[in-house]
């Protein structure tokens, strides 16, 4: 059984929420669905924040509760801190707008 | 079936606290009233700065909000104070607080030749009403006359694993017993809004779920920025949410997962009928809460991450965490702490059985923490500009 202090929500989640502080270089087990996932935590992750259960490339998916939660603005790591410095959002997004107008 | 004491009006409707108003129509009207409802203890001061120079939708929708708290289930009657002749008018308010059978006036300062006769008659109009409503008498009633207000407040991640499923598990309870909820903040279904559409109970009310998000999301589009930063709201970044779809899809969770009966438009009044209900408002709490006030819930939660003092002086505010350290740093914002439901070895049940129990007290009479420290917002949200 993984850590009950790190919860994926849905099986094909590859986000995970750290329900305690994290230390970089520290190895958490993950319930992912009937899975477990092991991961190097690769930076401090303060509470309530995210890691990657998985590498995400540049532009792909983000996924939490099984949905999209916006997608990787770079390459991220598995065990890296998931948060508004690698992950965009897909809504409101009228800067977007903007430069394809 | 399970009673609550509470107090009947002339339209049927029974509240469960007995509150007087003094409502502004206009900013100019808003001295007035705070100066009244400090000198006439018990009285409720409603300020705002519009109700003048607004185009015709924001016009309806200003009176509309001020008409649902001057009629709403808990409140008594309600003083109206206008400044002159208004965009809002006042007569007119007083006039349609008057066909719910309650108790209202109308003072207007121009007409009372300057604001210390104006204060003279508000504070007599007031007073007159607080007294009489003092003496009426709580009655015992089922408690499928209520109606249940959710809204969520400086989320974070804990929000979406512990304490909205609190919030969902009270709220559905009350809709088993035959009463209803609403909750709101439509760009906070982004993200979510497919799954949404596929809980309501048919096509018209599905599509029109779609269409408020797409509205929603036109509008944040149009004014050619990223909507990060404005949602998620820094706090929320802080404690973790990092989209606004993340936002989304966690602020859902206080909703359960039953049938969606209908949509209302902000500050619209909740149908009579049984079930959970949408109502469309920004993500903004004071704006969202002020428009659930309006349409009449009895009582609101507010469930939160990191704490808050949002609150509603009209609909009893109680606040609810699941995030441990919140509870220990704004103990005077947290009237329920479940998170021993998400870091001890407490469940969901056990959670929204300490909710339900509050909320049974409360509805009786206890007063929330924002009652007893007198905290309360109130903002009209606008769609257009002034003129």
């Amino acid at each position: 059984m993984g850590d009950s202090h790190i919860v994926a929500v849905e099986s094909d989640d590859n986000v995970a929420t750290a329900i305690r502080e994290l230390n970089g270089g520290e190895t958490v087990t993950v319930d992912v669905g009937d899975n477990e996932v092991t991961v190097e935590v690769a930076e401090d992750v303060t509470f309530g924040h995210k890691i990657a259960l998985e590498d995400i490339p540049e532009g792909e998916t983000v996924y939490k509760y099984g949905l999209s939660i916006g997608y990787a603005s770079r390459d991220i790591e598995a065990g890296e801190w998931v948060h508004a410095h690698n992950v965009e959002s897909n809504y409101g997004r009228g800067d977007l707008a903007e430069e394809t107008a | 079936m399970t009673d609550f004491l509470g107090y009947e009006r002339s339209d049927g409707s029974i509240g469960i606290r007995n509150f007087v108003p003094i409502i502004a129509t206009a900013p100019y009207a808003n001295d007035t009233v705070k100066r009244a409802a400090e000198i006439v203890d018990d009285a409720i001061p409603i300020t705002h700065p519009l109700g003048r120079c607004q185009t015709k939708p924001d016009v309806f929708q200003t009176y509309r909000t001020l008409l649902g708290y001057a009629t709403h289930p808990n409140t008594y009657g309600a003083v109206v104070v206008a400044h002159a002749g208004e965009i809002v008018d006042g007569d007119e308010l007083a006039d349609d607080i008057a066909e719910t059978g309650r108790p209202s006036a109308s003072i207007n300062i121009h007409d009372e030749k300057g604001v210390m006769n104006g204060l003279k008659a508000t504070v007599n109009a007031t007073r007159e009403m607080v007294q009489d409503a003092s003496a009426q008498q709580r009655q015992p009633h089922d408690i499928s006359n209520l109606t249940f207000g959710i809204n969520c407040a400086t989320s974070d991640t804990t929000s979406g694993l512990c304490q909205h499923k609190a919030t969902a598990g009270a709220a559905w309870r009350l809709i088993d017993e035959g009463g209803r909820a609403v909750f709101a903040e439509t760009p906070e279904f982004f993200g979510g809004e497919e799954g949404l559409a596929e809980r309501a109970v048919n096509d018209d009310v599905a599509q029109k779920i779609l269409d408020y998000v797409d509205n929603w999301d036109q509008r944040l589009q149009e004014t050619g920025y990223d909507v990060r930063g404005a949602q998620p709201t820094p706090d929320n970044m802080d404690g973790g949410l990092t989209t606004i779809e993340e936002k989304a899809l966690g602020a859902l969770v206080k909703s359960g997962d039953g049938p969606i009966q209908d949509l209302v438009d902000y500050a619209e009044q909740i149908p009579e009928e049984s079930g959970m209900y949408i109502m469309d408002s920004p993500g903004h709490g004071a704006e969202s809460v002020t428009g659930i006030g309006a349409g009449g819930a009895h009582f609101m939660i507010i469930s939160t991450g990191q704490g808050h003092t949002l609150s509603n002086a009209i609909m009893p505010t109680i606040k609810i965490t699941g995030n441990p350290g919140s509870a220990e740093r704004v103990p005077e914002e947290t009237d329920v702490d479940v998170s021993e439901a998400l870091v001890g070895d407490q469940t969901i049940d056990w959670a929204t059985d300490e909710l339900w129990d509050e909320i049974m007290e409360v509805v009786n009479g206890k007063q929330t923490l924002s009652e007893v420290l007198g905290e309360s917002q109130f903002a009209i949200h606008r769609i257009g500009p002034s003129t």
